[in-house]
């Protein structure tokens, strides 16, 4: 019971096929579609936007030589990051590690099938949707192992089990999180999530306020948030990376294009954190005036620089601390919240 | 004092009273071999097999509690190792303890029991001047590569001959030690290249997990000869450039000052009243700029990043280099003292250099309170920091830490105020102590301190602006070359931005020191790091480092 | 639209530098183009990408986080607020060496040091570039009298821009790089100078007095570094 077509269907309807050739050409067509506009907009997010952002916090200026405010970076770093050598380690385990570079950007560019991004950009609505998204969410993780087992080099195993540690400890409050909102949604399917959404809350001075479960349950979207923050590793929780402590974390060994493919991975991995976030408690792709895409583009941005800013002001936290958070306080009140939330639900439907 | 009353009837007291020297003696009794007298203490001979007995004898029952330094020096006939022994309580009152030993069996008594800091000191003396030292636990090279061949500042060493530096990798030293069972722990080497080490520190760290163990600060990567470029300089000039290296955090009018201290305490210079004040201006911006760096890095060791408050930090700093580059031409190697004074006056128009100091120390209150709301008050960071990297005082005074890092244990020794020197004790400030132990209380003394440093510029700005034109007097009367009698022998400390920071210079009749020792508060203050690591988390090990702020162009000298 | 984009490029017709013409000849494998070796340097579209990687390379480069000693201060301003680095796409510190183009080496070496410094600089992946920051890395600086003193990071490793001072200021810190980027734009290679410390087995040293009396000490495998200190200039 689809609310809208999905993009594989629109591709293959507007080519006229039909049939398995239809849907394997509009689901090809459709994920090239989708990984271009994530990769197009990761490659604006790290080599530029991301410095420009962190210079904005230490009122710095960045990159402003190379084409119109530094455009051209994009183009010189990505180029000179792919060209430079690729230094394979003595001692490294060979297939673990030439992997893992590609399971991390994969997987999380495999999460965005599942999104809702408006005007019909959806590649794949299954029922689990959102079990998917989590899912290929945290194959990520498997690629951090893998990096740093993999590497043979000690910083990259400690980075590499903060990673796991961190992932087990956050992924739990995450999914329960995620919970409540399907109690009120009453499905795993992600455009449902976002119909649901789209009802009114209440009108104040003209202005109607949609049921984003943002404003339904905002201490749920606050849990979320800092879940997620954990689950990208940005600060303060950023312990697998941690740059002072275990120099680069997982991603010490790495260079050239393996560099560039995790680097890319994490980006991906933030933009959808903050599309899943969107998803679930802002509306998708919903806003006034402006079409739905460029809203789920606003909305993910949005969540991207809330990590950057994160990033820039607030200090990170030692494991066990960090830990400690996830046990003892982000698990208890994500249940406490899934609990509240199925009685308030139970007593009013 | 019955000291005193034991002392009446001894015949040195038939010259000048009972002196400090006396007292000490008698309190020795037959330990002390013979006397000598340095310029600021008195100097009492020990053989060198009673060396701990006479130091735990000088230690508890007269109170000297604080092994400021070690100096080792050869003679022509002879090796000797002086211990700079004072107190906490009283900088005032020192005693330096010789030790001489022959030549063709350079052994003496090690200090490590008494005074733990003496570990690494003797360590520096074995290396470089090659005196041997019985009971000490880890005798072995700490400045230079363990392959090293003579010691450099002995007399016959060959500066030519070829020399060979392994790149090892480093074994595990517990690994055998399956101490609680199952224990496994494993080796990482942080440094000398590590984005925390705030320069070529090695940290050789065991951790098991997370979970640091045991923990050993192997440094010497930046050892570039300083004593040795000292020694080789002649007092009035060439000697002055170099100590603005050692501590480069900007911080080189402290450290000049350590010299021109020294130095004029050597030669008997006067410093003229006005000169010592630009002096106490120009010190204290250094301080700023020094501590601005301090919180800059140690919040980058505790961000994790370029972030936000190490650019203000920056930003800061920045205005601070600009007076500093005013003042004395420079940005970093200041260059500016003068044995007898500074080298020029304020820079024309001083109306304008005025301004621009007093815009400075009326904005810092803004920024501090930024830092403070950004940090301080930031309860990850003190979740981080409070009750972390815990450094109890009497294992601070054991190692001999100082300035800061002691400061933030609750001691109270500033030697500013101790054993006050330029125009410090006409003014009014504070010395600044948190008794918390811990990495925030030194991170707190670092931001408190800058209020003190600005509340003295403040003073020095309004003293110089209200000095008569005429009695602008930069400088004393020096003789061109200055040559201080033969074997006159000095040890002056002045309070440099991380702490005590001491020069201990021979004479010998020449134009050149015989014997140029710097004695480097984060030297010291480094010792302590394990005591603070051990049992901690790497993060916090991290933490700790960043507050000691230490500079390794100062640790190895 | 490349041509447009490049801030220091001079005309590169007047550059004819020997190292240039080396390079071009193949006989410099430092920017290490499979390509070239594979077609040589004449196809029309060949050198165009080499000029479109040189402009790339020039144009964007993580910088080594690497501080030895008192120039690092200044370095510390270079990336800070008012000096800001960034500006030319060389502000990115990368903690990790295997993720950097240049390393700033800002300070003085060390008989201890220079092999640490020589393995960071050979992890490091190709193309990549020194900046000597100070005079300590051009002669040692004030302390090249000194025992321990390497008197230059050239004895170490290739220098492909000397900036003088004691401490350089970050105007000239920044004035250095621009050079680097404009000389990396123009596919000029850094001359590799002779470096007579190398890192070798132990078991290779010629052997002499201090090798014979060290040999218990060290292992033949291990890596060690000589300092022919009277050889020095």
């Amino acid at each position: 019971m689809s609310l809208q077509a999905v993009l594989p269907d629109t591709i293959s309807g507007l080519l006229g096929l039909e049939g398995i050739l239809g849907d394997v050409v509009g689901g090809l067509v459709g994920a090239f579609l989708i990984a271009n506009i994530m990769l197009i907009m990761t490659a604006f997010a790290g080599p530029w936007a991301k410095r420009k952002i962190t210079a904005a916090f230490g009122d710095r200026i960045a990159v402003n030589r190379i084409g119109p405010f530094g455009l051209l970076t994009i183009v010189t770093d990505a180029v000179r990051l792919l060209s430079k050598e690729l230094i394979v380690p003595e001692g490294v385990d060979r297939p673990a590690w030439d992997l893992a570079p590609m399971v991390i950007p994969f997987s999380a560019l495999l999460g965005f099938a599942v999104i809702p991004m408006g005007n019909g950009i959806q590649l794949a609505d299954p029922e689990t949707g959102l079990a998917f998204a989590f899912a290929a969410a945290s194959i990520a993780s498997l690629g951090i192992v893998m990096t740093g087992y993999a590497s043979n080099n000690k910083f990259s195993l400690i980075g590499a089990l903060r990673a796991v540690a961190s992932n087990i400890a956050y992924e739990i409050p995450l999914v329960v999180t995620a919970a409540s909102v399907v109690i009120f949604a009453g499905s795993l399917r992600m455009s449902e999530i976002v119909a649901v959404q789209a009802e009114p809350l209440l009108s104040v001075a003209g202005v109607t306020i949609p049921t984003w479960f943002a404003f339904v349950n905002p201490f749920a979207f606050a849990l979320f948030i800092i879940a997620n923050l954990a689950e990208v590793g940005r600060n303060p929780f950023d312990i697998p990376e941690a740059p002072t402590e275990i120099v680069a974390g997982f991603q010490t060994e790495y260079s050239s294009v393996y560099f560039v493919l995790i680097y890319l991975g994490e980006f991906i991995h933030i933009f959808l954190g903050g599309a899943i976030a969107a998803t679930l408690f802002l509306g998708g792709p919903a806003g006034p005036v402006l079409p739905g895409f460029v809203w789920f583009t606003i909305k993910i941005w949005a969540f991207f620089l809330f990590t950057q800013w994160a990033r820039s002001a607030i200090p990170r936290l030692r494991v066990d601390q960090f830990l400690e958070i996830g046990w003892k306080g982000m698990l208890v009140l994500s249940f406490a919240n899934l609990v509240l939330t199925a009685i308030i639900v139970g007593v009013i439907v | 004092m019955s000291l005193e009353e034991q002392q009446s009837d001894d015949p040195a007291e038939l010259e000048s009273g009972v002196s400090r020297g006396d007292e000490l003696a008698d309190l020795l009794g037959d330990l002390v071999v013979g006397r000598e007298e340095h310029l600021n203490a008195p100097g009492l001979v020990i053989r060198p097999d009673e060396v701990q007995d006479a130091l735990f004898k000088l230690r508890d029952e007269a109170g000297f509690d604080h092994l400021s330094c070690v100096t080792a020096q050869e003679y022509e006939d002879r090796y000797e190792s002086i211990y700079h022994l004072t107190k906490f309580d009283d900088r005032t009152d020192e005693v330096s303890v010789v030790v001489p030993t022959s030549k063709d069996n350079p052994v003496s008594q090690s200090a490590e029991p008494v005074f733990r800091t003496a570990d690494w000191h003797e360590r520096e003396a074995y290396d470089l001047v090659g005196i041997q030292y019985e009971d000490h636990p880890d005798l072995r090279r700490i400045l230079l590569p363990d392959t090293w061949q003579g010691h450099p500042l002995g007399l016959d060493y060959d500066q030519d001959r070829p020399q060979i530096a392994t790149l090892r990798e480093h074994a595990n030293p517990l690994e055998e030690d399956h101490r609680a069972g199952d224990s496994n722990t494993m080796y990482i080497n942080i440094g000398p290249h590590h984005p925390a080490t705030h320069g070529v520190l090695h940290v050789e760290t065991v951790v098991d997990g997370e979970q640091v163990v045991d923990l050993d600060s192997d440094i010497g990567y930046l050892h570039r000869c300083e004593e040795q470029m000292c020694q080789q300089g002649t007092y009035r000039h060439q000697i002055m450039p170099y100590p603005d290296r050692w501590d480069y955090i900007s911080a080189g009018l402290l450290n000049e000052w350590a010299y021109a201290r020294t130095a004029e305490d050597l030669a008997d210079i006067e410093v003229p009243e006005y000169a010592q004040i630009i002096r106490t201006m120009g010190a204290e911006l250094c301080r700023i700029a020094s501590h601005m760096i301090a919180l800059g890095t140690f919040a980058l060791d505790v961000y994790g990043d370029f972030t936000a408050i190490f650019m203000y930090a920056m930003r800061d700093r920045e205005i601070v280099q600009n007076i500093l580059e005013d003042l004395t031409g420079q940005r970093m190697m200041f260059n500016y003292f003068r044995l007898g004074g500074v080298v020029w006056d304020l820079p024309e128009p001083r109306e304008e250099f005025f301004e621009k100091i007093r815009d400075f120390i009326d904005e810092l209150p803004q920024a501090l309170e930024e830092y403070h709301d950004m940090i301080t008050s930031n309860e990850i960071l003190q979740a981080r920091t409070v009750g972390t990297g815990v450094l109890p005082p009497e294992v601070a005074k054991s190692y001999g830490a100082t300035g800061p890092v002691a400061r933030g244990s609750g001691i109270d020794y500033d030697l500013r105020r101790d054993d006050s020197y330029g125009y410090y004790d006409e003014l009014d400030w504070d010395v600044v102590v948190e008794d918390g132990c811990d990495n925030f209380s030194r991170l707190l003394v670092r931001m408190r301190e800058v209020e003190e440093s600005a509340k003295i510029i403040q003073q020095c700005v309004d003293l110089l602006e209200d000095w008569p034109e005429d009695e602008r007097n930069i400088q004393a009367n020096v003789p061109r070359t200055l040559k201080p009698e033969e074997d006159t022998e000095i040890y002056r400390a002045v309070e440099g931005a991380k702490g005590e920071l001491g020069i201990y210079i021979r004479a010998d009749g020449t134009d050149k020191p015989a014997r140029f020792k710097i004695r480097s508060p984060c030297f010291s203050n480094l010792q302590t790091l394990p005591e603070m690591s051990e049992g901690e988390y790497i993060p916090d090990m991290i933490a700790s480092l960043g507050s000691l702020d230490i500079v390794l162009g100062e640790v190895d000298r | 639209m490349s041509s447009e984009q490049k801030p220091f490029v001079t005309d590169d017709t007047q550059v004819q530098t020997e190292t240039r013409d080396a390079r071009m000849a193949g006989a410099d494998d430092r920017f290490n183009s499979k390509l070239r070796e594979a077609f040589g340097s004449s196809p029309f579209i060949l050198t165009k990408f080499d000029k479109f990687m040189n402009w790339v390379r020039g144009s964007s480069m993580f910088m080594l986080q690497f501080g030895i000693a008192c120039c690092s201060i200044e370095m510390m301003h270079t990336y800070g607020i008012k000096h800001d680095l960034d500006r030319f796409a060389a502000g990115v510190p990368r903690a990790s060496p295997r993720q950097a183009d240049v390393i700033i080496v800002p300070g003085t070496i060390v008989s201890k040091f220079a092999p640490r410094m020589k393995r960071v600089y050979d992890q490091m992946p190709e193309p990549k570039f020194v900046v000597g920051m100070g005079s300590c890395t051009i002669s040692g600086g004030p302390f090249q009298e000194g025992y321990n003193v390497i008197k230059g990071a050239e004895e170490v490793i290739p220098v492909d821009i000397h900036i003088p001072g004691c401490p350089p200021r970050p105007e000239a810190l920044i004035y250095g790089i621009a050079k680097l980027q404009e000389r990396i734009a123009n596919g000029e290679s850094s001359p590799v100078t002779v470096k007579p410390y190398e890192l070798e087995q132990f078991g290779d040293l010629e052997r002499d007095e201090i090798v014979d009396k060290l040999a218990a000490e060290i292992d033949e495998e291990d890596l060690v570094m000589r300092y022919n200190w009277a050889d020095s200039p």
